[in-house]
């Protein structure tokens, strides 16, 4: 008795493993066939293998930090300074490749950060109800009252400039999307038969929230995680540029693009290349959430 | 419930929430690691006249009682004053809101217009060439960063081409029109001055069109894909089998029930274009709040920050209402409670 039950536990297990992988396989297929976001993780691959190899390709890898070279300085695109040079004679080239790795930090840090706080608030909220989500939903709403970049602006400056702490004030306000979203997920998977079940077999809340019920709700979290990474990005870049963000001399981007914003556009190269950059890399992301919105969210795109 | 009962409460409900923002700024500006008086006292500035301005400013009292004093000081009218420029923050506020209102009010709506036909022809063309190119551009727009497309704009339209001023939202030679609104673009119409209104214009035109690109795919998206689900609607069947024309059932009847679904995210883009306009009025030296907040954080100026903070959170939220508002306008079945 005990072998036949434990074999067909191990039959349907293998069964519900095989549906999943077909329904894996789909998604995979259906991502596949959308052009443009295999264009997007294209791009996005090609970025993520320049911030590898920036440090042992760039010509002038010393110029990422305060390097000086006054007599090359504001020097316009050449074969040796692909980028041109900004106003101490640092090579902008290699800034923009170094600062590639920077960026790809900043934006993960971020997103990963705010998605922790933010899915932990939500989940915690809706599951145990009552005060606990009164006064986590209050919290959330509060941060929400105020568009992000204002609260973001405001706690970066009161830790001080530098790009770290331009990450934790980002973070700090990025989460309440993830809790909200979190939050409208799990109040419906509650209600599901699976959840009794576990309840009634003695698992514990934690086990029944961290292995049950967020575990279904995963899709709709990645998709957000995928599309705000590419405005994480963009918000570290513009306290980068208003000056709360990255200091000179790191390669950050959008701090970069306020030190090049003094000498345009007679010097365009300075601002102009770290720009582009920025773009290139918020694009990818782009075009890769939307097309990952659609496999991950059937109504999503029809 | 009646409307007006149901925007009493939503009203009401404002309170404890902006309670709640000002406690947490308050916090935030007590958080900075230094000494801001100081800093703004200057280094020369002897223990007595920093004492003196600490005491000026209230900074000398037990936090609770320094936070009681502010709230009671913002519902009289009185929200501090700056450390540096000893402004009034009230006062400030007052004349950079109205500039950042219409800078954000004219990106909105250059959004919506730009958004909302694009979303309609994806729908239209699903899948085939129209809604692919839709789709590429309103993402290739919103990846910029703002500054940076900002300021290549600027200098190619404005300081090559000489097609529009490079900054600023009046010529500083020029007496801006009677202030009603405060919006250059009302007051100049208010008082029937067409030069006024056509060179506040020129002055709005190219920040506005840059502000609106962070709206334009969330907006083209979601107009596209509520198009489709009314479109799949019995009613636009029996419409188009009656003989309706085509234009008539997509204007008239399938856009004005998928409006519903566009109106929530221009509202929600309605705060954060808000606040990508401190990266706009940085760039084309717009003196709205958005300057005035960088400049207050970059000094660690926390005064105005707190009177900034609340301003942009009474207006997200009224923004927010009227939006709700709007859903029973356009939809009667919706229902105030």
């Amino acid at each position: 008795m005990v072998e036949t039950s434990s074999k067909s536990l191990q039959q349907l297990r293998s069964e519900a493993r095989s549906a999943r992988r077909e329904n894996l396989r789909r998604s995979l297929y259906r991502f596949r066939s959308n052009t443009l976001s295999m264009i997007g993780l294209a791009i996005l691959l090609f970025i993520i293998f320049i911030a590898f190899a920036a440090p042992f390709v760039v010509p002038f890898p010393e110029d990422a930090g305060g390097a000086t070279h006054f007599l090359d300085k504001l020097l316009p695109p050449s074969s040796e300074h692909p980028f041109g040079t900004d106003k101490v004679g640092r090579d902008i080239f290699s800034r923009v490749l170094m600062g590639t790795g920077l960026a790809l930090q900043v934006g993960v840090t971020i997103i990963v950060l705010a998605t922790t706080i933010g899915v932990t608030i939500g989940a915690v909220a809706a599951y145990f109800g009552g005060a606990v989500d009164d006064l986590l939903m209050r919290i959330t709403d509060i941060f929400l009252t105020v568009p992000a970049l204002v609260l973001a602006i405001a706690i970066s400056a009161a830790l001080g400039k530098g790009i770290i702490n331009a990450m934790i004030g980002i973070s700090l306000v990025w989460w309440p999307g993830f809790a909200r979203l979190t939050r409208s997920l799990v109040l419906s998977l509650r209600e599901e038969a699976f959840v009794e079940a576990a309840y009634g077999i003695g698992a514990s809340h934690m086990r029944i929230l961290f292995r049950h019920i967020l575990p279904n709700a995963v899709s709709p979290i990645i998709i957000k995680m995928t599309t705000d990474f590419g405005f994480a990005v963009l918000t570290a870049a513009a306290l980068g540029f208003i000056g709360i963000g990255a200091q000179p001399p790191t390669p950050e981007w959008g701090a970069m693009i306020e030190d090049g914003r003094h000498y345009f556009p007679e010097e365009w190269w300075v601002a102009t290349f770290p720009g582009m950059a920025i773009w290139l890399l918020v694009f990818s992301w782009n075009l890769l959430g939307d097309g990952l919105r659609d496999v991950l969210d059937p109504r999503a795109r029809r | 419930m009646t409307l007006r009962l149901y925007l009493a409460r939503r009203v009401l409900m404002l309170a404890p929430l902006l309670l709640g923002l000002s406690l947490l700024t308050f916090t935030i500006s007590r958080l900075v690691p230094g000494d801001p008086v100081g800093l703004a006292a200057g280094p020369q500035a002897s223990v007595e006249i920093r004492e003196a301005l600490r005491v000026q400013f209230g900074l000398d009292q037990p936090l609770p009682i320094q936070y009681l004093n502010y709230i009671r000081g913002v519902l009289q009218g009185d929200w501090g004053r700056s450390l540096y420029t000893r402004r009034d923050v009230i006062e400030a506020l007052g004349v950079f809101f109205p500039a950042t209102l219409e800078l954000t009010l004219a990106a909105v709506i250059l959004a919506t217009a730009l958004g909302v036909p694009a979303g309609v022809i994806s729908a239209m063309y699903r899948n085939r060439i129209p809604d692919h190119i839709a789709r590429v551009i309103s993402l290739f727009f919103v990846s910029f960063p703002a500054f940076w497309l900002a300021m290549i704009m600027q200098t190619v339209l404005g300081r090559h081409a000489g097609l529009v001023p490079i900054g600023r939202r009046f010529p500083v030679i020029m007496t801006p029109p009677p202030q009603v609104t405060g919006l250059y673009l009302v007051d100049s119409l208010l008082a029937l001055d067409f030069a006024a209104f056509s060179i506040a214009l020129n002055h709005i035109l190219v920040p506005a069109l840059v502000l609106s690109f962070g709206a334009l795919a969330s907006i083209t998206r979601i107009t596209r894909a509520s198009m489709i689900e009314i479109l799949e609607r019995d009613f636009v069947r029996s419409a188009r089998a009656i003989g309706i024309p085509e234009r008539v059932v997509i204007g008239k009847y399938v856009l004005r029930n998928a409006f519903i679904a566009t109106l929530t995210v221009i509202s929600l883009n309605f705060g954060w274009l808000m606040a990508g306009a401190i990266l706009i009025e940085t760039i084309f030296d717009w003196p709205g709040i958005g300057l005035y907040a960088v400049h207050a954080s970059l000094s660690l100026d926390f005064q105005p920050i707190m009177g900034i903070t609340i301003v942009y959170g009474v207006l997200f939220s009224l923004v927010n209402i009227l939006t709700d508002v709007a859903y029973g306008i356009l939809d009667p079945r919706i229902r105030y409670g």
